[in-house]
């Protein structure tokens, strides 16, 4: 067994328990979301190269850098979309301004606006013609 | 070194599952789940290096995309239903 691929297997597979011990130690939906989605990414980071070091063909270089450029990928979508998803549906601490909520706000009263101005323009519109054929 | 790894990724899935089970919330579950999963992947890798071959690595990319597509909807279900 290579010393080096051990450590990065090592050190990943710590890394993917210290997310576990977060998710399982923090009070909050928003703390265990950062615990869980961080730490496990880059522990399968970790454990990929060691294991590509081991291994060493060509065949498993290739499929460990699909799965490690996917999960990068894919890892913050996921996390991104439930706590999304989870906000205003469990308590969460804030520690600060609510952007979120500003954000849902101002998107409220643009699409009320958007409508209003729809209304405006076909009420506007008979009125207008008529004016057009006089 | 293997037996390191493969210890502390059963107490990394034991952690998980604890919170699958205790959670309060759904969201935390799902949140919960994602790590189950990782650890789940990160382990077939480990026993993959343990035997010296490739031929278990496909699994992971299958795992890795299912668990994805599991959590997103898992998200779009708790946006409609509630936590």
């Amino acid at each position: 067994m290579n010393v080096v691929a051990g450590i990065f297997l090592i050190v990943g597979s710590l890394l993917t328990m210290i997310g576990g011990i977060g998710v399982v130690r923090f009070s909050d939906l928003m703390s265990r979301v950062h615990a869980a989605a961080k730490a496990p990414t880059l522990g399968l980071l970790l454990v990929a190269i060691g294991a590509a070091i081991e291994i060493g063909s060509g065949k498993a270089v290739v499929t460990l850098l699909l799965v490690v450029v996917l999960q990068l990928l894919t890892s913050p979508v996921a996390t991104h979309v439930l706590a999304r998803a989870s906000y205003g549906q469990v308590d969460i601490e804030l520690d600060g301004g609510d952007d979120l909520a500003q954000h849902f706000a101002e998107q409220r009263a643009e699409e009320a606006a958007a409508k209003r101005v729809e209304k405006g323009a076909d009420q506007g519109a008979e009125p207008r013609r008529d004016q057009g054929d006089v | 070194m293997i037996v390191t790894a493969i210890v502390l990724l059963a107490v990394a899935g034991g952690c998980f599952l604890y919170r699958v089970l205790r959670g309060p919330s759904i969201p935390d579950r799902v949140v919960a789940l994602d790590g189950v999963l990782s650890v789940v992947v990160s382990g077939i890798i480990v026993a993959a290096a343990k035997a010296n071959s490739d031929i278990t690595l496909a699994t992971v990319l299958v795992v890795s995309l299912v668990g994805f597509v599991g959590t997103v909807a898992l998200g779009r279900f708790v946006e409609r239903r509630g936590g």
